[in-house]
């Protein structure tokens, strides 16, 4: 058919969907993005890809097992969950772990910390293309992965620290180990961070894209690297002295730049921070009492009352809330709240002045973390599917 | 412990504590956007920043209780303002045209435990909570949700 009529059509502002399923993002989220031309103009974040009913759970089942379900609401950052929430139940108990669990406490976080800074130091420099840089990161990130294995028994999922301590002490050799692997990776996390600071490409790509104010930081409840990169100096390690963080020195990095550039220098270097405090654990630890409680002596009732702690997990602060009625072997009620929740959800207001190709950009300089943000709610278990049944067990308690 | 207790104590009908020994100034919930404004007004946006708001639910006294977490910035202190609503018709006034961050607390408090933050225009059910949950209108960390 032949064209007869050409029609104009008005040049609008156009939505963009990005997500929940984009090459640019790894994992599900919707941003609704509304352009003018190639100018965003407003940003809506759509949630509800990811949830797990993982606050539900923890109220139906003990004290004891919710330390398993915590240690998944996050696979990057696992040891910092469970940290927080065996902290919150000491709390209420009035327990002290001894000075060597402390130690291997801070141990894993850390190394925890240098994989998952190195991870989304990789992911942007894939963003931007760069994907040799990608594939470079990730190859040398195993280094820290390694020694994580060898000091929990895992790469990722390390169900390490319980009620009281951890669950396995190290001796020498692997001590050894892990310092052998540490004093490899800082080298190559200096080379890195080198790169990010003098390559034409990535300097043109983050520098003044997503500038964020201090006092936006503040206004929008911003936590983590993304508030120190724009100067304001909040870090949990140095304000609550949790675990062994009152008797190791660091440094709180902070930069005045604000923008996305800074954002990814504070986490490189948080990572040769982390390489330090790392180092000087295993060449600092105390050797008196026993890191290893007895599991099968753990308490399952805890006394009545309520106790909140923070973390500074890898993506910012990280609080756990709960609340016991002293009689029952499960809690009352456990919060979440994980960096990524503020992060993600408050910060629509950065992307807007920018252009389209800035968004994922922006968003990756934020460190999102899905799985983390959306672990709320509850999943219906009547309809369908195996999983849902397995979940359905163990919210019963019968698993 | 800063000046900025002052303007807490000057509020607070009682104080309390979470373990480990964080403040709790336990106001009316009408005084909830007066405490925010006071605290910006006397020390500036820059000085703290709205942590989490927890919402529990108390079937057993017929009220719902909302925890306020702020983090003041330069001491490094968690201070929580804590305040009691009614269960059957539980409203408080929104704090989201004095500090935007409230925006994740206030959406997630609305969806799971049906708190509603009078004056934020983006409360909406299913920010969390699954569709088929929506439509048979269940909150699910309400006590008697059956969820």
């Amino acid at each position: 058919m032949a064209i007869t009529k050409i029609v104009e059509v008005p040049l609008v502002i156009a939505e963009i969907p990005i997500g929940p399923q984009h090459p640019a993002l790894h994992e599900p989220l919707l941003l609704k993005v509304y352009a003018d031309g190639e100018e965003v103009v407003k940003v809506e974040v759509n949630t509800g890809y990811n949830h797990r009913g993982i606050e539900k759970l923890c109220e139906k089942n003990t004290y004891i097992k919710d330390l398993f379900i915590i240690g998944r609401v996050c696979g990057i950052c696992n040891a910092v969950h469970t940290d927080c929430y065996v902290r919150a139940l000491e709390y209420l108990l009035g327990l002290e772990p001894s000075p060597r669990a402390k130690y291997l406490r801070v141990l894993t976080m850390e190394l925890e910390r240098i994989h998952s800074h190195m991870l989304v130091n990789a992911t942007m420099a894939e963003v931007i293309g760069f994907d040799s840089l990608f594939m470079q990161i990730m190859l040398d990130r195993e280094k820290a992965m390694k020694a994580k294995e060898i000091l929990t028994g895992n790469r990722v999922m390390a169900d390490y620290i319980i009620v009281g301590g951890v669950r396995r002490d190290i001796d020498d050799a692997k001590k050894e180990k892990i310092k052998d692997l540490l004093l490899k990776l800082r080298p190559r996390v200096e080379y890195y961070k080198k790169v990010f600071e003098e390559d034409e490409t990535i300097v043109k790509r983050l520098v003044d894209v997503g500038r964020l104010k201090p006092v936006d930081v503040t206004l929008h409840s911003l936590v983590g690297p993304v508030a120190r990169a724009s100067g304001v100096r909040t870090d949990a390690r140095a304000e609550d002295k949790y675990d062994a963080y009152s008797e190791i020195p660091f440094n709180v990095v902070t930069r005045k730049e604000g923008d996305s550039w800074a954002r990814m220098m504070v986490r490189w270097d948080e990572v040769l921070e982390s390489i330090n405090i790392s180092l000087y654990i295993l060449d600092h630890l105390p050797s008196d009492g026993n890191a290893v409680p007895d599991e099968k002596r753990l308490p399952r009732i805890f006394p009545a009352g309520d106790s909140y702690a923070r973390v500074e997990a890898p993506r910012g602060e990280l609080t756990y809330y709960v609340m016991s009625d002293g009689r029952s072997t499960n809690p009352y009620r456990v919060k979440i709240r994980t960096p990524s929740f503020n992060n993600i959800i408050n910060s629509a207001f950065m992307y807007i002045g920018h252009s389209l190709a800035d968004v994922p950009v922006i968003l990756t300089s934020l460190d999102p973390c899905i799985s983390c943000m959306e672990r709320v709610t509850v999943v219906d278990l009547k309809n369908n599917t195996r999983y849902r049944v397995t979940v359905r067990e163990l919210a019963s308690g019968k698993v | 412990m800063s000046t900025k207790a002052e303007i807490f104590s000057k509020l607070a009908i009682r104080t309390e504590a979470v373990k480990p020994k964080r403040m709790v100034f336990v106001i009316r919930p009408e005084d909830l956007r007066k405490v925010f404004e006071e605290l910006i007004k006397a020390f500036g946006p820059e000085s703290f920043y709205l942590s989490t708001i927890v919402g529990v639910d108390l079937p057993a006294e017929n009220r719902m209780r909302l925890d306020y977490y702020i983090h003041l910035v330069p001491e490094g202190e968690t201070v929580v303002i804590r305040t009691f609503i009614d269960r059957s018709n539980p409203v408080i006034d929104s704090i989201i045209d004095i500090i935007p961050g409230a925006l994740a607390g206030e959406s997630e408090t609305f969806d799971l435990l049906g708190i509603v933050f009078k004056g934020n225009p983006y409360l909406k059910r299913g920010f969390f909570v699954p569709v088929d949950l929506v439509q048979k209108g269940i909150h699910p960390l309400r006590k008697d949700s059956g969820v």
